[in-house]
């Protein structure tokens, strides 16, 4: 059995105006009488300090929403509503309860869990169209969250045999590829140009710390995080590898920038990479139209890691009208699939990145077909950052972050990764697996939306456009 | 009993302000002259004598937009136009996609009137999930058979094995979902299987032991056998009329149960025959269970215990779930109880809440189906849980295909549940539902429970009659797999499109 792997969160609070959710303000008709004090189990409401007759304003940052105050005031005296900030960060896809939540793991590093049902819509798109199965009397798993039965997130990246061969005397005649291995199937990707110096040097040493790597530009490997170098994926154009040799002889692994001269001539460029390095390569290729062709043909000619990136939304990129984009659920199922048609889909592993945002979506992006996937916003929200989609994209990062202490910046990203790793036991605990490779393209242990839907109530409840054809 | 003999009896909010939909506004022009406090029939206004300034409006007693076409509307009348009408921003805040604030307010009222809402401007029946119940509509019929409500039943049978044990028949085809001793106050415990005593059902005592006051119920009990063991003694298993194993919940399937310390005091330690303050964990799955075969060995335990007891089988809805659905049906279980992801909980990760196991909506239709197919429906009762918030949403689920259901976060919104989802941080829950605080246990008594519960049963059987009526039909037990009788919104039935094509 592997040594049990375990990232340790440490309560991390960052001194930050957070955006809440509800305000609650006291109205003119207050006579000051003390009842919400009495009924808010919260400490919401409190007297003044200066003026003990007086009530001072909500602290709303700690009401849940239990309605107590507002129906026992003798007055109605206060009035709750949605804070407008709240209703104005992230979107369609960052939605404002994601960033909460988000907010929350940084700070404790653990598994969000409330009472009550679930409250959100009943499907969406992309990954929301999808459930992840369980199993309770054939094949569960033996309480694998409170540590009886270990569950093994590792994954490793790197060229695989599609079979192995043996020479006459039953010995290994192959040779066995390396491979690097992970302990989480979550990379990270630099999140934004120009980055702060205490920003990058926390990012590199989280990674470190959890066992997995981050991709960076070449540019940025100066020495303040050179003593991290086996955490750290250079990522520069295929024309940048001779400017930087010294870093790309130190890596284990590189990535290198998806170009015509890449698809046309992978094992130049591999033969190039090699007489420098042992490293492996990943070639990094936006989510565009039909990048399951590309895959597979880079796939044939040898490539050994390809990092599919979709936009911050996890939508394809280039992609004329709006409405046609293609999600990164789909596009990962896209590629897979295409890969196990031309019997391929051993031989390379695949990491998938854009909208990963939340803990689900790295399973139910493995389930898909992923080995694994890369993560980079969720990292500057643990930090405390606002997403907004509209009018544009827009990260903002908290003011002052420069003067927040390198430790406390590092445990916040170690925490938000606590946190996900216990989620995605949670979830492949149900499953009952125990293996993280084994969840990649395990189609069987996911439940689609349009499959089920169709299945079910398609059969019952027949298309109407089928209908009338 | 018969539902209609069931009394109904008023039984108002224990909270002096109700959560208002719409916003009444008061301008500076008010000159107090009390036109306001005269014309409004709601006691909106309310105008005191000698004071220079009206009160402010109690808005939770406007019955809003349709007053517009009223004589007595209270903006029309205002001689200096210091009034005006909108919706109100707290609404908002209260709510979700599944329970809307309306379908909170809807339940409200049934529970302090034991009637469907009077009022049209209340969407109560259905959510706006967006998927399931929320986009499947009755296709009433425009000329049915006549028939009287009276000659209407709404009673289904337990146990449909014919194998001697207890013929249990429930008057109405919901039964209370288990809630454990430690994650609900007593009063709701209590008052749960007073209820179910009041309308012939059954209530369920969760996992952590049965409390010795509900004895009195024993008949409208049943006991749950969870993988904690937890609580489970061969005398409350030899007393009951059924035993339910719960191998998982639609709220976390595949992740067990968790008591934080703080909610184990000495009485519920007592009762779980725990040490008190410590956290207790029901592992996941039963650690004798890795087959069918374990499953049967079990169920033959408890009826060899209680040789006139039926035995339930709780589980949540997987893939696999109609095979599950069988193979019970083959280790002896009357009743097949599947259970929702979309369920309620009294604490579970939100990962698991949203993502693991399918909706109920397709669960029902799957293991009918199946069991149907395997010749085995007849003699099993289905049981669906996990996300019936309605009259509306029970019935659809037995045209789905179940029997009946099981609901939970129904009752405890009947005790006035916001679904704020504190039910298991800190102090638990602030109004005194899901808590045993001592302080916050005590926010309301057994009586008041009982009846805004009988009250809520009394509105949905209400409602549920009305269906049934409407189909001209004489029983529920007619409703059952009428998917014919249902349309979906994004695809419509064949003899509907039929005239176009
Ligand atoms: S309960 Fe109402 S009137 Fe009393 S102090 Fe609080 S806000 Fe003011
Ligand atoms: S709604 Fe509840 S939690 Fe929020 S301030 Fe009022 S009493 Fe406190
Ligand atoms: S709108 Fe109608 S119900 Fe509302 S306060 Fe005015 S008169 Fe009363
Ligand atoms: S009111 Fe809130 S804490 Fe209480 S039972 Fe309902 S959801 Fe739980």
């Amino acid at each position: 059995m592997p040594k049990k792997y375990h990232i340790h969160p440490k309560a991390t609070p960052l001194d930050l105006e957070y955006v809440c959710k509800f305000k609650i303000v006291r109205g003119e008709n207050c006579i000051n009488c003390g009842k919400c004090t009495k009924v808010c189990i919260y400490e919401a409401h409190k007297r003044r300090k200066d003026d003990p007759r007086k009530m001072a304003d909500p602290n709303t940052v700690v009401c849940r929403n239990c309605f107590r105050c507002i129906q026992e005031c003798p007055r109605g005296a206060l009035e709750k509503s949605l804070d407008n900030d709240f209703t104005n960060i992230g979107g369609a896809f960052w939605k404002p309860d994601m960033l909460i939540s988000l907010w929350k793991q940084a700070e404790d590093g653990k598994v969000p869990v409330s009472g009550a049902g679930y409250r959100g819509p009943f499907t969406g798109t992309g990954f929301d169209s999808m459930w992840t199965d369980m199993s309770e009397i054939v094949r569960p798993t033996r309480d694998g969250i409170h540590g009886r039965e270990y569950i093994s997130t590792s994954v490793d990246l790197g060229r695989r045999l599609n079979h192995l061969t043996f020479d006459t005397n039953g010995q290994l005649a192959s040779k066995v590829p390396d491979t690097v291995d992970l302990s989480i199937p979550i990379l990270f990707d630099t999140p934004v140009d120009n980055l702060i110096s205490n920003v990058k040097v926390a990012l590199v040493k989280a990674a470190a710390e959890i066992n997995t790597c981050i991709i960076m530009p070449a540019v940025d490997i100066t020495s303040d995080v050179e003593e991290y170098s086996n955490n750290i994926i250079p990522c520069l154009a295929p024309t940048e590898i001779d400017t930087y040799k010294a870093v790309l002889k130190k890596a284990r692994l590189v990535s290198i920038e998806y170009s015509d001269t890449v698809l046309n001539d992978f094992p130049g460029l591999k033969e190039k990479i090699k007489k420098l390095s042992d490293a492996l390569t990943i070639i990094r290729i936006p989510a565009m139209k039909d990048v399951e062709g590309i895959v597979a043909k880079l796939t044939h000619s040898g490539a050994e890691i390809i990092h599919i990136v979709a936009d911050y939304r996890g939508q394809e990129l280039n992609g004329s009208a709006g409405s046609d984009r293609r999600l990164l659920k789909d596009i990962i199922r896209a590629v897979h699939l295409r890969l196990v048609e031309d019997r391929i889909r051993d031989e390379i592993t695949i990491i998938a990145s854009g909208g990963i945002a939340m803990a689900e979506h790295v399973p139910k992006a493995m389930l898909c077909g992923a080995d694994l996937t890369a993560i980079d916003i969720p990292l500057m929200i643990a930090l405390g950052a606002r997403v907004y989609e509209e009018p544009e994209k827009l990260l903002i990062l908290p003011e002052g972050l420069a003067k927040i202490p390198l430790p406390i910046i590092t445990q916040r990203m170690v925490n938000l990764m606590a946190a996900w790793h216990s989620q995605i036991l949670e979830m492949m605990g149900a499953m009952g697996i125990r293996e993280a490779r084994r969840l990649r393209g395990e189609t069987g242990r996911a439940i689609f939306f349009e499959e089920i839907d169709k299945e079910t109530f398609g059969r019952l409840f027949k298309r109407r456009e089928a209908v009338s054809v | 009993m018969k539902p209609s003999t069931v009394e109904i009896k008023k039984m108002p909010s224990r909270f002096k302000h109700q959560v208002p939909k719409y916003k009444v506004t008061r301008s500076d022009a008010c000159i107090n002259c009390g036109t306001c406090a005269k014309t409004c029939p709601y006691d909106v206004h309310e105008r005191v004598e000698g004071h220079n300034k009206a009160k402010s409006p109690i808005d939770y007693k406007c019955i809003g937009f349709e007053c517009q076409d009223e004589v007595f509307y209270c903006v029309a009348k205002c001689p200096r136009n210091a009034l005006s009408l909108s919706l109100n921003p707290m609404y908002a805040t209260l709510g979700d996609f599944r329970w809307t604030a309306d379908m909170i307010t809807g339940t409200w009222i049934m529970a302090e009137t034991g009637y469907p809402p009077q009022r049209t401007d209340l969407e109560y029946n259905v959510g706006n999930s967006g998927g399931g119940f929320d986009k499947l509509r009755f296709k009433f019929p425009a000329h049915p058979p006549q028939v009287d409500k009276s000659e209407i039943s709404t009673a289904i049978p337990l146990n449909r094995r014919n194998d001697g044990r207890a013929n249990v028949v429930i008057s109405t085809p919901v039964y209370g979902g288990g809630m454990s001793f430690g994650s609900v106050s007593l009063p709701t415990m209590v008052s749960k299987a007073r209820n179910a005593t009041i309308w012939n059902t059954f209530t369920c005592t969760g996992e952590g032991g049965y409390p010795e006051i509900l004895q009195a119920y024993d008949d409208h009990v049943i006991t749950q056998i969870a993988t904690g063991l937890f609580g489970v003694r061969e005398e409350t298993v030899q007393r009951v009329k059924i035993i339910e194993f719960k191998y998982a919940q639609g709220a976390k399937p595949g992740l067990g149960g968790h008591l934080l310390g703080e909610k184990n005091t000495e009485s519920v330690a007592r009762m779980r025959e725990a040490v008190r303050g410590y956290p207790l964990f029901s592992p996941f799955p039963f650690h004798s269970v890795y087959s069918i075969e374990d499953h049967k060995k079990h169920i033959d335990w408890v009826k060899e215990m209680n040789p006139n007891a039926l035995v339930s089988v709780k589980v949540s809805t997987p893939n696999d779930v109609d095979m599950v659905a069988v193979g019970s049906y083959y280790a002896g279980a009357h009743i097949i109880h599947i259970d929702g992801g979309y369920g309620g909980t009294g604490a579970a990760p939100d990962i698991a809440k949203k993502n693991i196991a399918m909706p109920i909506e397709y669960a029902i239709t799957k293991v009918h189906n199946f069991l149907k197919d395997e010749g085995a429906r007849d003699a099993m009762t289905l049981i669906a849980s996990g996300g019936i918030r309605t009259a509306h949403d029970l019935a659809k689920a037995i045209c789905l295909g179940a029997d009946g259901a099981v609901i939970g976060t129904a009752e405890l919104v009947s005790l006035e549940c916001v679904r704020c989802g504190n039910c298991e941080s800190g102090r638990g829950c602030a109004r005194g539902i899901a808590s045993t605080d001592s302080e916050l246990a005590d926010l309301f008594d057994e009586d008041w429970a009982t009846q805004r519960l009988v009250n809520m049963y009394h509105a949905w059987n209400v409602q549920l009659v009305e269906i049934i009526q409407r189909f001209g039909m004489r029983s529920v037990k007619e409703l059952v797999g009428r998917t014919d009788l249902l349309e979906h919104i994004d695809y419509s039935h064949e003899t509907e499109s039929a005239h176009n094509g």
